[in-house]
């Protein structure tokens, strides 16, 4: 199949000669300096000439890697061979793939190029990235391969089907001969050996003429399922999800550019504080300037980061879109770099709901799906399907998409506050004892003032505490935790991997227990499997008996009925 | 519940009477080059590790069981945490045995059930014998495969 490969754009083969260009031009420079300062007759001065070797010799390693680099998209796999001296060829198969995406950055757009990048389960790295191919190649890449993916999947399901019994074999082939049965929200339409067949065998005669697609040119010769929109962010909720939502990235955006313009920023806050009495420099003060100095501080560098933070989420979130394609969720967002990608309903593992106290205030909040692949978001395979919206809208979201009941959350028993109470208060006695510490080298001596955030520990216990709930469905389990980001996680049986009830010393004296209910994931350092806290031993042992008992009835039940698992159609 | 290799002690002694003697090297170092530590804090730092980590050794041995079950591999272990995990066989993606040097020496083997699970989800059975390691293997491959879901990760 390598006579069949295709390029990259063009455009591709300039930026690589560049990039090597100038990553090459250092080898000799390094070289040159090095061996100077160890050989006489060899000169630092010979840089202007060894230079452009170097880079020369990037740009046609830049231009021999780009004509080397071919992709093709196979009945059976995608493929990719790369390398300039040693070759590497991958097939990846289509029943692995998880995602297809495509990134556009600002200049990108402009250029008309895209990043197309294909992710497989597991592994913390995409599987294959096509760096850069145009944007109607990368419309039309992500959707064959998303179409042939559905296309393995349907085939598999049908060829397991026939080998069952011959009761659900009748309504397979049914299916399969007749095309669309009329429920649109069933299992997809297309049939097994479709792609052999003619290529106007659409499943439906009115997707010949679909106004949603104007890049549906000729290039496109495969019937396209219609993509049907299930989703779109509105302006008052993108603004309300930017003003309601703080992210880390702010903060290491904000320390960066701290540490890249120290001496300025302090002159900044020198300036502010001043007024207000701050010290005239910081070499002389009194503790009470220093102290107005540090709360001036303070309030600027958190209302930065807020600032930073509501852009960059209006950025992200620009014109959130999703929609779906079959048995797939395809989403796309972004202001100035576009994001566009695809999760197939049956990777879909879990589903979280999330909201932090200011959402909960406005009555909002987002909702995400994991699955166990590596998205752009890189966070570990947790996709925003919602980011924002209306909470009782998010919550019929969520009970159409995973079928689940409204769950009515049990608590763990109070004696869990208590934990939380003493382990708070040993919290707050450390900083005490930190404040103690900085007071012993520093000219701020009241260090018993710190004992205020005592003051913090019982409401921040009580909490943590009324933020716990589960509940145990008949096929689904559903975990809530957290205070600042509460993660409301809606896990079916059918998804659990492994089950653990962990008692640590201290529970163990309290006769408590906690469940944690893995399921798959990429494997993320951060990532943390969903967790009941601090249940009775009883309780969690139940629980755990329960959760093992549906997982076995719920895969035989999956096996016999071929049940999807998410129903695709939520909104 | 199946119990581990008795002979499991003398490996995590072992591991933990290493560690404890390159803490004492650590300390040794710190005495020459930074500050004075008097030889008898030395020797009782490692000394107390050593009888520390021992009583941990023969605690966690003692706590170390595990069971298949008709619908899983059933582990319960942990000293300060004790936990009771359930890995259903549908779930096992692959299985390992694996020794070390120290195993090794000592006769013993480990079995590493894998899932498409967190990181930390992954199980260790260490203390097996080669024999028993292995046969556990088969076994656990057998019912994997026996039960094998097809619903894709």
């Amino acid at each position: 199949m390598s006579d069949s490969l295709n390029r990259l754009h063009p455009l591709s083969a300039v930026t690589y000669a560049l990039q090597h260009g100038f990553v090459w031009l250092w080898i000799p420079v390094t070289l040159l300096l090095v061996l100077a300062g160890v050989f006489d007759p060899i000169r630092a001065g010979w840089i202007p000439f060894v230079a452009p070797v170097g880079f020369l010799a990037g740009v046609a390693y830049g231009v021999v890697y780009y004509y080397r680099f071919g992709y093709a998209v196979t009945p059976d796999t995608v493929d990719v061979s790369s390398g300039v001296v040693a070759r590497r060829s991958r097939e990846i198969p289509y029943r692995r793939i998880q995602n297809v995406d495509i990134k556009q950055g600002v200049i990108q757009r402009v250029l008309g190029l895209a990043v197309v990048s294909i992710e497989t389960a597991g592994g913390g790295d995409s599987e294959a990235t096509l760096n850069f191919v145009g944007e109607a190649e990368a419309t039309r890449l992500q959707r064959e391969i998303r179409r042939r993916t559905a296309d393995s999947r349907e085939r598999r399901r049908s060829r397991d089907e026939q080998t069952a019994e011959s009761e659900a074999t009748t309504d397979a082939s049914e299916l399969a001969d007749t095309g669309p049965s009329g429920d649109s929200s069933s299992t997809p339409v297309r049939t097994p050996d479709s792609e052999s067949s003619s290529p106007s065998a659409g499943p439906e005669p009115s997707e010949a003429g679909e106004p949603g697609e104007p890049s549906d040119t000729g290039t496109d010769e495969f019937s396209e399922q219609r993509r049907q929109p299930l989703f779109a962010l509105q302006p008052r909720e993108l603004l309300l999800y930017s003003f309601t939502s703080v992210r880390a990235a702010a903060v290491a955006g904000v320390m960066f550019v701290f540490f890249l313009a120290t001496d300025s920023i302090f002159g900044y806050l020198l300036t502010v504080a001043e007024p207000v009495g701050g010290p005239a420099d910081l070499g002389s003060g009194t503790v009470g300037s220093y102290g107005v100095l540090t709360l001036v501080s303070l309030l600027n560098g958190i209302g930065v980061t807020y600032v930073l933070s509501v852009a960059y989420t209006f950025g992200t979130y620009y014109d959130f879109q999703l929609g779906r394609v079959g048995d797939d969720f395809v989403y796309e967002r972004g202001l100035l770099q576009r994001y566009s990608g695809s999760i197939p309903s049956e990777k879909v593992q879990s589903v979280t709901i999330t909201d932090n106290p200011l959402q909960r205030l406005i009555g909002y909040a987002g909702l995400w799906v994991e699955t166990a692949g590596y998205g752009p978001d890189s966070n570990g395979g947790s996709q925003s399907a919602v980011p924002l919206a209306r909470r009782e809208r998010v919550h019929t979201f969520t009970e159409n998409l995973t079928g689940v009941e409204t769950p009515t959350f049990q608590r763990p028993p109070p004696l869990a506050r208590r934990r939380y109470l003493a382990r708070y208060s040993l919290l707050a006695g450390l900083i005490v004892l930190v404040a103690f510490g900085i007071t012993q080298v520093t000219i701020f001596d009241r260090w018993y003032l710190a004992a205020v955030v005592f003051l913090a520990v019982p409401p921040a216990a009580h909490l943590r505490y009324v933020h716990l709930g589960y509940y145990v469905g008949d096929d689904h389990i559903v975990i809530r935790r957290g205070f600042w980001k509460r993660q409301t996680t809606v896990i079916p049986y059918y998804r659990i991997q492994t089950v653990s009830t962990r008692r640590s010393v201290f529970q163990r004296r309290l006769g408590l227990a906690s469940l944690v209910i893995d399921t798959a994931s990429s494997r993320t350092m951060t990532r943390s499997a969903p967790r009941i806290y601090d249940i009775e031993l009883a309780d969690a042992r139940e629980t755990h008996q329960t959760s093992r008992e549906r997982l076995q009835t719920a895969l035989r039940e999956r096996a016999a009925a071929d049940d999807p698992g998410v129903s695709v159609d939520f909104t | 519940m199946e119990s581990l290799h008795t002979r499991i002690r003398l490996l995590w002694i072992a591991e933990v009477t290493i560690g404890a003697v390159v803490l004492g090297i650590a300390l040794a170092a710190v005495n020459s080059l930074f500050i004075s530590v008097p030889v008898a804090a030395q020797a009782g730092v490692v000394v107390v590790g050593i009888v520390l980590g021992s009583a941990y050794a023969v605690r966690r041995y003692q706590v170390w069981q595990f069971d298949l079950q008709p619908d899983a591999l059933y582990l319960e272990r942990g000293v300060v945490t004790f936990v009771e995990t359930a890995v259903p066989f549908v779930r096992v993606q692959h299985v390992d045995t694996q020794f070390g040097p120290i195993e090794r020496v000592l006769g013993l083997s480990s079995v590493v059930v894998y899932t498409a699970g967190t990181r930390n989800a992954d199980v260790r059975i260490p203390g097996l014998t080669p024999d028993r390691a292995r046969e556990l293997q088969d076994t656990l491959r057998d019912l994997a495969v026996e039960s094998e879901a097809d619903d894709a990760v």
